[in-house]
């Protein structure tokens, strides 16, 4: 069932499939959440092999389909994938204008290629009739010539997503939108919290009840199957069940990030010294769609329907739940709520997979609202202690940094991951002098896991609010300040050119302020500034934003505009209103009432990005870096606006007040 | 119970529990899927339909009082092949990334749209207050609202 092997895919059969009527199939194991990589792909290949893009349909992580792929993560997406497509798509085109050549009797020279057709000054053969019978295959060169740049129709260009028509008219197929014929609905029967292990079960009163298939047991994993979904619903709220509750609590760990000699000694002996603490809750994923799946495993093998970010990983997942080899079990990936990373679990999927071979039917699961914030998981807190130093020269001389927080992956406690995970972003893009970095993993009963930037986000609050005091301490500009720390010629650019677009530097009107922060996301340079209006009561409104963006090679600007944006209004709402609170592991969030985010009045008035990206740099993710410096922006207008420095999210009026306060 | 509900213009007849929340029964007996379950209690948005000419949550109506309403769904909201203005609009300034969220808020927008041909932006995140987006398009789907207003004076 299983299409190819998981060896590096270098073959084209793997990448580009053209059919007879000149349809051409691009694969990649890449996902689309909504950051619109179906379009840039498509654009690529459709310059690449001089199509219309309409002709392109890409496919994304049916892994019968696509070659391996680890996942879709850390915003690389674009950057991984984009070569391997360009030049599987040019060694497509190669091939076609070498069988045209034969076919013709002329040589490669005098062919080029127009529109899906390879053409000489007197014919034309359409790709289709080109392959047909015997479809493109070869190993592809590394050094494969490309289509030159002023030959590109779609690259670079702004263009509306592919999916965009079927989202408005209501026609897109998300996961819980699948329909099997002879489907069933599942629901959970749900433990009291995480790690409980489940005693016995009484379900003689839920059996007898209406539309019942089954009730499904596997280890701790307990569910009804029934015709409709009000059924199982109703079922699995009548199954008793006993449980004894085992207290979870994640690993810990430290790590030593950066270790330079006589860090203590000149901390010990700088001209200016400061010391502050950073405070982040937990918060939530938070998806509008609650996670959902669809499995129709049989005894020869399973298919199943999923929002996943590694379509792969799942497949191993589902085999091993349900007893099957991994080449068994077909993932199809369908359009998915946006998830920012909480779909890295398999956790639905998972589930319907059990339930659909306890029920000999195909299930389709579709989690609560509370099912989702009580069993997803969440970005954990973090505690962050920074020091440093500044010389006689208003320099900074030496650094330290300890980050404590919970486990940021699934990957457990490998201190290679580790470090790129829960450490990503602990060490600053700045000139510090000597410097220490730790991370220390601390225990938590909450579940915890990917979340968008994972923990880049939490340092860069804690940095970039500190790179302002370290500023105001030492009596410099923060911008001045910035760029006295700044080596690298690109992140200095964006910095300016933010300052410089959001007239940083004029004074804004009585209550209002603005802020900077920027940073260097795997790659991509982004810089802002946020202007907030904060009331006598401590509220503050965010009134606009600004972005400079250098994501290296831009293939969809507006593409990039648009998560960019994204990122930013969503770390508002991370910053000014969110905190999951829980109790003895459990989440007591229920629903939007007691976890409330950012609504469409609290959006600003304007986020305006500059999309100015190196065009000789290869292009880095832009899904994440938006919602990394956002905290610290609004933190630091918050300050210039009234005078309150908070140090601890989310920055809510009865902080500002209590900040403000007399002491 | 047997009850015949109207929707986008088309008559069904159906034989359900009478207290069924409208959105089960778009989503699992008439196949319109394009309207969304989020929360199940009235507050994220993403299940709004039309009924009677304003905009509902469909997981709060139940089937038997949706019986006696003209229900239109996010399906509906098209001629054919032709979107409206307010659709083309959400297409031609992306504004959208996962769509979760659209089918509510273009819903409201619509209904807003017919009450009030020209609104300022004030009205406009009034109109869509109660619609949640993670993905954070809120300033793009104002304006495709705008836009779409103004594309239709």
């Amino acid at each position: 069932m299983s299409g190819w092997g998981e060896e590096r895919p270098t073959d084209l059969a793997q990448r580009i499939r053209i059919d007879p009527d000149g349809t051409i199939e691009a694969f990649s194991g890449k996902i689309d959440f909504g950051q619109g990589i179906r379009t840039a792909f498509a654009q690529i290949v459709a310059d690449e092999l001089d199509v219309p893009i309409e002709r392109v349909r890409v496919v994304l992580g049916d892994t019968a389909r696509v070659p391996f792929d680890f996942g879709t993560f850390g915003s690389h997406s674009v950057a991984q994938e984009t070569p391997h497509l360009r030049r599987a798509a040019a060694f497509a085109r190669r091939q076609l204008l070498e069988r045209a050549s034969r076919k013709l009797g002329l040589p490669v020279e005098r062919l080029d290629t127009r529109e899906g057709s390879v053409v000489s000054d007197r014919s034309s053969i359409g790709y289709g009739e080109l392959v047909n019978g015997s479809p493109l295959a070869g190993p592809i060169p590394d050094d494969i010539p490309l289509m030159p740049t002023e030959r590109h129709r779609y690259s670079g260009r702004p263009m509306p997503r592919l999916e965009a028509r079927e989202i408005v008219t209501g026609r897109a197929t998300y996961v819980a939108d699948v329909r099997l014929a002879g489907m069933a609905r599942g629901a959970m029967v749900r433990p009291p919290a995480r790690g409980a292990k489940l005693r016995s079960v009484d379900d003689s009163a839920a059996r007898r009840m209406p539309g019942v298939i089954a009730i499904v047991r596997n280890g701790d994993v307990l569910g009804v199957v029934a015709e409709r979904d009000e059924q199982a619903r109703a079922a699995a709220a009548a199954v008793l069940a006993d449980w004894h509750a085992v207290p979870v609590e994640g690993p810990s760990a430290d790590v030593p990030m950066r270790r330079d000699a006589q860090t203590a000694a000149r901390l010990a002996g700088a001209a200016t010294r400061l010391e502050r603490t950073f405070v982040l809750p937990s918060i939530a994923n938070a998806p509008i769609g609650p996670s959902a799946a669809v499995a129709d495993v049989r005894a020869e093998g399973a298919t199943v329907y999923v929002g996943t970010h590694r379509p792969f990983g799942v497949r191993d997942q589902v085999a091993k739940a349900i007893g099957l080899a991994p080449e068994r079990v077909r993932v199809i990936p369908m359009i998915t709520s946006g998830t920012y990373g909480r779909n890295s679990q398999g956790d639905a999927t998972i589930e319907a997979a059990i339930l659909s071979k306890g029920a000999g039917r195909p299930v389709l699961l579709q989690w609560t609202r509370e099912e989702e914030f009580a069993w997803s998981p969440s970005r954990p807190e973090a505690v962050l202690e920074v020091r440093a130093g500044l010389g006689a020269d208003g320099r900074i001389v030496a650094w330290r940094y300890d980050e404590h927080t919970n486990v940021h992956t699934a990957a457990g406690l490998d201190p290679q991951v580790l470090g790129v995970t829960s450490g990503r972003n602990a060490i600053p893009p700045y000139a510090i002098g000597t410097a220490e970095v730790t991370l220390h993993i601390e225990p938590t009963r909450l579940r915890t896991a990917n979340f968008r930037s994972l923990a880049a986000a939490e340092n860069v609050f804690a940095i970039e609010s500190f790179m302002d005091e370290l500023a105001i301490a030492a009596k410099q500009d923060p911008l001045a300040f910035r760029l006295r720390h700044i080596d690298d010629q690109r992140f200095r650019r964006v910095v300016e050119r933010v300052a410089e677009r959001s007239a940083l530097a004029a004074a804004p009107p009585a209550r209002r302020g603005r802020g900077l922060a920027c940073t260097i996301y795997h790659g991509t340079y982004v810089a802002q500034v946020a202007e907030v209006e904060v009331a006598a009561s401590g509220a503050i409104r965010l009134l606009r934003f600004w972005c400079v963006v250098d994501p290296g090679q831009v293939l969809n600007p507006d593409g990039v505009r648009n998560q960019i944006e994204g990122g930013i209004q969503q770390s508002a709402s991370w910053t000014l209103l969110e905190e999951l609170r829980h109790r003895e592991g459990r989440v007591v969030a229920t629903g939007w009432d007691t976890y409330p985010i950012a609504t469409f009045r609290d959006a600003p008035e304007s986020i305006e990005v500059l999309v100015e990206g190196d065009e000789a740099a290869p292009p880095t993710g832009v899904g994440e870096p938006g919602a990394v410096p956002a905290a610290a922006a609004i933190a630091n207008a918050v300050y210039a606006a009234c005078g309150a420095r908070i140090r601890e999210l989310p920055i809510t009026r009865e902080r500002v007040r209590a900040a403000l306060a007399p002491r | 119970m047997r009850l015949t509900l109207h929707v986008n213009g088309a008559v069904h007849e159906i034989d359900v529990a009478p207290t069924l929340p409208l959105l089960a029964v778009l989503r699992d007996d008439l196949g319109l899927t394009g309207t969304r379950y989020g929360c199940g209690r009235g507050q994220c948005g993403a299940c709004y339909v039309i009924a009677d000419r304003r905009g509902v949550a469909s997981c709060l109506l139940t089937v038997e009082q949706a019986s006696r309403m003209e229900i239109t769904t996010v399906e509906g909201l098209a001629k054919g092949d032709s979107l409206t203005p307010l659709q083309q609009a959400f297409v031609d300034l992306d504004a959208m990334q996962c769509g979760y969220c659209t089918s509510g808020m273009l819903i409201s927008a619509t209904v807003l749209l017919a009450n009030e041909p020209v609104p300022d932006e004030t009205a406009v995140r009034d109109a869509l207050a109660g619609h949640l987006c993670r993905c954070g398009v809120y300033g793009r789907a104002i304006r495709a609202v705008l836009t779409a207003a103004e594309a239709s004076r």
